[in-house]
């Protein structure tokens, strides 16, 4: 890591101020709340789907004692929701699509009396042949999951029929053209099964109303959405809604997105007492519409003579399950990882989200990019051996790199690609001898650095202490915690002397939340704004003090001072208290975000905006492995993780990130994926034969940060960070696994069995072929 | 929530209770999670008998070479008491495997038995060394069983509802014996047996086979013990044998296939887990020291 000892006081110390709270146990969390007369909300689920819904009788559960309010869609608006494409509604009317689907809630005395009445409600179905099959959905023959989805409302440049959610393709130069002259061209088919993002906390909501308003407590990465999600399905102004989130146990995208802060709030309404709905383990798994989408890719790559790569075709099928939630984004973002970061002049990518009867797919930490880069850079592997080059070679060669142009015509200004492929490569010592039934594997990965609108309130009062109020979300990366740091540098004070006020909608302007990497780049970019407001009251202050000019003075060590004269100082803190007398010290920030840049000569059927990227990030991973050939079991030995991610700010919280997200990459790589029944049921919604990857399972993880001279981006140079390092790790596993066996595992997760499955395959198609030989 | 919970004070007051009605409880770690994942309710009447360590919780050294193990003792005393991880190694690798830390601590050994899973990890090591479990109850004699005795399905046992387990005896071994324990795990913690295997073997002064035994674990509906093995005697421990040791695994078991692998591979890998323990416990009898859990040296879930 390139610190030095000129970096600012942010970079220099960490102190998670939510820290203490959470290590001793006092911090609260949104299951932890008891209000007084609050009552337990319970949900009804759909007995079966898919199913046409033929009537639904809520009169028993309604009149058994302790039951203070049953809802069904009858007792809201009726009107479909949902960014991009409004195909959900709060409760189930005509048809229940996925397990997950709410028919029906009740709020009781009890938390077992809410159970028991939701499970007296009486429901009759008549059963429908479930799609499950992302590969023969779009079949016409095919049942529809939304028989009525022409008539929905739907953002404006949204392709979508039937089955095929929405449609996104991007095209640059003549691909089709280029395979017939290639010297090699290579097919790959490989296939990912969705998995989850497990928060460790199961989702809480609790709801109270005074008068026409309503304050909700969510355990919720995105505030102002589930504001935004409430003010709509119930149609409410945003200033009636108010929405706290106490200390998030995790979110890892799950706790993205507008959930179930309607249906308490409703329910707390109609019973009028608060209400409080806790999930359990099994319904943080089946019933959310946020699971990391199962995709098919097939890939076709042409190279020239000496291995550069000429083109790329490829079709990407995510499995949308039966709401698009937020994946509207999807198809386009999956088929910019279909490319991935090369050269390569000639693309055409076809990236199709499909409804089918599973749960609902929407944003986990770095959506559809794990899968997408195990997939393209396994098929990369294969392309460097068509080539006869070293996989580590191919990607030096084809990589991009600064002032170079990308597959769809951005043109790179400083980045660190190549220095992260030698950073990770030589973090596990590629290249040397390795022990039997070891191998390195090797993959790079980019990800974009997504900006909106946030705003932050400051304030310096009488004693020289500061208040953030922002609109961030913490959900465990530490990255509003940084931004204490940020003002800090500003103000020229300790970081201990700030406080602030987040995660609640009412105090604080608008912040994207926890969501897409974004906190420090653009809650950072507006507490930044806000310091520096207050800032300049400061030296306004000191110049009168001092007889200096405004400019000359250097806020610093809590001190004021002329430049160039350090006995010419005031304590900050005294000026606190003289503006406490007159003008307060205010500040308030909400800078434009910077532009995104240009893709030229790339065309877009269905364009998402998303193939040209502000701020990109890039990585490679580098796996040494060990494989149990007897039994097909991987053990990842050690990880080698370089990240471009521009000018790091946090080290302690960025190497958190890196760590958690490897780990997390492991389990998609090794242990994770969801396994349905044929009516598209998850058979495995719980921690026991859902494998998540262990403390003990952890390997030695050597992190470098490439930090090249970044413009357009964040705050200093800051890209984002907790998204990047989950996108590349299966994909190394994937490469050393496939040197190790003669062939890739063309199915994620490479669970035991597979690999087991797959080394026994290559082992007939030997025997197979030495048997040829032989006669 | 049981309606009546008994802290017992003595075994006495413990067997009392079970006789009119009561189900034991010391760890927990079935009987608690079971009920949270809603396998079983907790039962009407529970009966403690956590703090009865003075009368359940040793571990002796009897002057015929036999070790008696008390039930309260756990895992965690099981992976590291130097008695159990010299003379009954197989047990101190079937107990490290089990779990997490926290379950290690307060999972013990009689519950382990008693819950009759046919995935336990302590299960196919008590077999391969020949225990005995120790049946005491208010109404009758004491009474000891045989494992293949006691064990009838998953979660099934001929105990009477009214007897308590009080320990387990492990015979003496003979001198250059040795066992290991090896189970399959797709991670390094928190895992159930998929498949596993153990083996217990005793060795002449030119290390040919003397007795050797075999158990599976979660191939059938309680542990295996694997037939066959006496017609091993005499020979060498050698390629030759170990192929027809896990091919008698594989013949033997009667894998179900779940969402935790395929009847092909669990057929496969109990194979190859009897193997693996057979040369580990072959080592082993010839003093060669493998760590416990010995998982960790034979290429599944190997050490950093």
């Amino acid at each position: 890591m390139s610190l030095t000892d000129s970096t600012p006081a942010a970079a220099q110390r960490f102190v998670r101020a939510d820290g203490p709270e959470k290590v001793t146990g006092s911090g609260r969390y949104a299951a932890d709340l008891e209000l007084p007369g609050m009552l337990h909300a319970a949900f009804r689920y759909a007995d079966m789907a898919p199913a046409r819904l033929a009537g639904i009788d809520t009169s028993k559960a309604a009149a058994m004692p302790g039951v203070l309010a049953v809802m069904t869609a009858a007792d809201v608006p009726d009107l479909r929701y949902s960014p991009g494409i409004a195909d959900r509604k709060l409760f189930a009317t005509d048809m229940v699509r996925f397990e997950g689907e709410i028919l029906a809630a009740v709020a009781a005395t009890t938390p077992a009396i809410a159970a028991a009445a939701a499970a007296a409600i009486e429901v009759s179905y008549e059963s429908l042949p479930a799609v499950t099959d992302i590969e023969t959905a779009l079949d016409p023959a095919a049942p529809l999951v939304h028989p009525e989805w022409a008539d929905y409302q739907v953002d404006e440049g949204i392709v979508r029929e039937g089955n095929l959610a929405c449609f996104s393709s991007i095209e640059r130069g003549d691909a089709e053209a280029a395979m017939h002259e290639a010297h090699t061209v290579v097919t790959s088919r490989y296939v990912a099964d969705g998995c989850h993002a497990v928060p460790i906390e199961p989702r809480a909501v609790a709801a109270q109303w005074e008068g026409n308003k309503v304050t909700i407590w969510s355990s919720t990465q995105v505030p102002f959405d589930a504001r935004a999600g409430v003010c709509e399905t119930l149609q409410m102004p945003t200033n009636r809604v108010r929405i706290i989130v106490p200390h998030l146990g995790g979110g890892f995208g799950g706790k993205c997105g507008f959930h179930y802060e309607a249906h308490v709030a409703a329910l707390a309404r109609a019973a009028r007492r608060p209400v409080k709905l806790v999930f359990s383990r099994a319904e943080e798994f089946l019933a959310p519409d946020r699971r990391r989408e199962g995709m098919v890719f097939e890939l076709t790559s042409a190279l020239d003579a000496d291995g550069r790569l000429q083109a790329r075709t490829g079709t990407v099928l995510i499995d949308c399950g039966a709401y698009v939630a937020d994946a509207a984004f999807f198809p386009q973002l999956a088929a910019m990882h279909a490319v991935g970061p090369y050269q390569v002049p000639n693309i055409k990518i076809d990236a199709s989200l499909i409804y089918t009867n599973h749960q609902p797919s929407g944003s986990v930490r770095a959506p559809t990019a794990p899968q997408a880069c195990w997939a393209v850079e396994s098929h990369t592997d294969e392309l460097a051996a068509a080539a006869g080059l070293d996989p580590v070679e191919f990607r030096r060669l084809n990589a991009v790199d600064s002032r170079t142009v990308g597959p769809t015509g951005q043109t790179y200004e400083e980045i660190g690609l190549q220095e992260c492929i030698d950073a990770a490569t030589n973090a596990v010592s590629y290249g040397d001898e390795l022990a039997e039934d070891e191998a390195i594997g090797v993959a790079i990965g980019w990800w974009p650095t997504f900006v909106s609108p946030a705003g932050a309130f400051l304030k310096m009062d009488e004693d020289g202490s500061v208040q953030i109020l922002t609109g961030a979300q913490e959900c465990g990366t530490g990255a509003v915690m940084t931004l204490r740091q940020l003002a800090a540098d500003e103000l020229g004070i300790d970081p201990e002397r700030i406080e602030m006020i987040y995660q609640d909608t009412a105090a604080a302007p608008f912040g994207p939340g926890a969501t897409g990497s974004q906190t420090l780049v653009n809650n950072g970019r507006a507490v930044i704004a806000g310091a520096k407001q207050i800032a300049d009251q400061l030296r306004e202050l000191a110049a009168d003090q001092l007889e200096a000019a405004a400019d000359d003075i250097v806020l610093i060590d809590g001190i004021a001072h002329v430049a160039g004269s350090p006995t010419a100082a005031v304590a900050i803190d005294d000026l606190a208290a003289t503006a406490a007398g007159g003008e307060l010290l205010l500040g308030h920030g909400s800078d434009p975000f910077p532009e995104p840049p240009e893709a030229v000569g790339t065309t877009c059927v269905g364009d998402q905006g998303l193939t040209a990227w502000v701020g990109p990030q890039f990585s490679c991973h580098a796996v040494r492995i060990r494989l149990d050939r007897d039994t097909g079991v991987v053990r990842v030995l050690d990880v080698g993780a370089a990240h471009d991610s521009g000018t790091i700010i946090n080290p302690a919280g960025a190497l958190g990130q890196v760590h958690g997200a490897v780990m997390m990459g492991i389990g998609q790589a090794l242990t994770e994926g969801t396994v349905y029944d044929e009516h598209g049921h998850q058979r495995n919604a719980d921690l026991l034969e859902y494998k998540l990857q262990t403390i003990a399972d952890v390997p030695h993880i050597h992190t470098s940060f490439i930090e090249p001279p970044t413009n357009n981006a964040g705050p200093r140079g800051a890209k984002g960070l907790a998204e990047a390092p989950n996108v590349a790790t299966a994909a190394a596993i994937s490469n050393g696994l496939a040197k190790l066996i003669g062939t890739p595992v063309r199915m994620l997760p490479m669970t035991a069995e597979r690999v087991w499955d797959t080394i026994g395959s290559a082992h007939d198609q030997v025997a197979a072929a030495t048997e040829g030989h032989g006669k | 929530m049981s309606a009546s919970f008994l802290q017992a004070a003595s075994v006495d007051e413990a067997l009392a209770a079970l006789d009119a009605g009561a189900r034991p409880i010391a760890g927990g770690t079935d009987l608690v999670v079971g009920a949270r994942q809603g396998k079983a309710p907790l039962p009407a009447a529970l009966v403690a008998i956590d703090r009865l360590d003075d009368e359940l919780g040793s571990i002796s050294d009897n002057p015929d070479g036999s070790l008696t193990i008390g039930s309260l003792v756990n895992h965690l005393r099981l992976m590291s008491e130097p008695l159990v991880v010299e003379r009954a190694t197989a047990l101190a690798d079937g107990a490290a495997l089990i779990g997490s830390p926290a379950t290690r601590n307060v999972g013990t050994i009689g519950g382990n038995v008693m819950n009759a899973s046919p995935a336990m990890d302590t299960g196919a090591a008590l077999a391969v060394l020949g225990a005995t479990v120790h049946l005491r109850s208010a109404s009758g004699p004491d009474r000891i069983l045989e494992l293949d005795e006691l064990w009838t399905g998953p979660g099934t046992t001929t105990a009477r509802p009214d007897e308590l387990c009080v320990g387990l005896s492990l015979p003496a071994r003979p001198p250059r014996s040795g066992s290991a324990y090896l189970r399959l795990e797709y991670r390094r913690a928190m895992e159930i047996a998929v498949v596993g295997a153990a083996a217990s073997i005793s060795l002449s002064a030119d290390n040919l086979v003397e007795t050797v035994s075999i158990a599976l674990t979660a191939v059938a509906p309680t542990i295996l013990a694997v037939e066959g093995t006496a017609a091993l005697a005499g020979r060498a421990v050698d390629t030759n044998l170990l192929d027809q040791v896990a091919a008698l695994a594989s013949e033997q078991a009667r894998p179900i296939a779940d969402l935790r692998a395929s009847e092909r591979y669990r057929r496969h890998t109990v194979g190859v887990m009897a193997r693996r323990a057979l040369e580990a416990a072959a080592e082993r009898a010839q003093g060669i020291k493998l760590g416990v859990p010995v998982n960790r040296n034979k290429g599944i879930g190997v050490s950093l």
